[in-house]
């Protein structure tokens, strides 16, 4: 499936017990945070972000419209947490930037940062994500697309 | 084709802990012009403290 998305558009793709959200990295630094260090992730015009989440429905929609917009137009930084750290429990979503992302449930989330894996519910399970110039092309999954403005 | 992969893994509830980004292919990069020193990703570098693409590679 080849989807159009323009720069100021997020698509989400909806499954039945999760969803995910793509947007164009449009070539925006991001910046990754440790206790001690920060890492700055270069990307290309054309890469995409894909913000995924447990969950259907507008609250989980937004929660991840919110999370691509403040990573992208806000330049808020991703923190790192240490291992065991109370707080990630917490997080709700997953965030994978690049021009290719796999979704993966049977990963240990959190492992794999050089990997172009995300993990997801089993639902996606082998989805796949291909950043283009046009948008993008995602295999393997047959459910419901939505195009909407960031 | 790009081959470069600079795909971000964080975490969701229940529980896992982030992936330590002390493992990722990271370059240390210095800013001709304002001699900020950072770490980074991917080929098109700039500096993120003024935006300069005037950098080079220090290790």
């Amino acid at each position: 499936m080849n989807l159009s998305l323009k720069g100021d558009e997020v698509a989400y793709l909806r499954g039945h017990s999760a969803t995910l959200a793509l947007a164009k990295a449009l070539g925006r630094p991001f910046y990754l945070e440790t206790s001690i260090e920060e890492v700055v992730l270069f990307t290309e015009e054309d890469d995409l972000i894909v913000a995924s989440a447990f969950g259907i429905g507008e609250k989980i929609e937004r929660a991840l419209k919110c999370t691509i917009y403040q990573i992208r137009e806000m330049e808020v930084p991703l923190i790192v947490l240490p291992k065991g750290h109370p707080a990630s429990p917490r997080l709700k979503t997953v965030v994978s930037i690049g021009p290719k992302t796999r979704l993966c449930c049977s990963i240990h989330a959190g492992t794999h940062p050089e990997q172009d894996v995300l993990c997801c519910t089993e639902e996606l399970e082998g989805l796949e994500v291909l950043a283009t110039p046009e948008g993008a092309s995602v295999e393997g999954f047959f459910g419901e697309v939505v195009v909407i403005k960031l | 084709m790009r081959k470069e992969v600079k795909a971000l893994m964080c975490t969701v509830g229940g529980g896992p802990d982030i992936g330590a980004i002390e493992g990722l292919a990271t370059k240390e990069y210095e800013c001709l012009d304002c001699k900020n020193k950072f770490k980074g990703m991917g080929r098109r570098v700039s500096c993120p403290s003024c935006r300069s693409k005037n950098v080079k590679q220090i290790q």
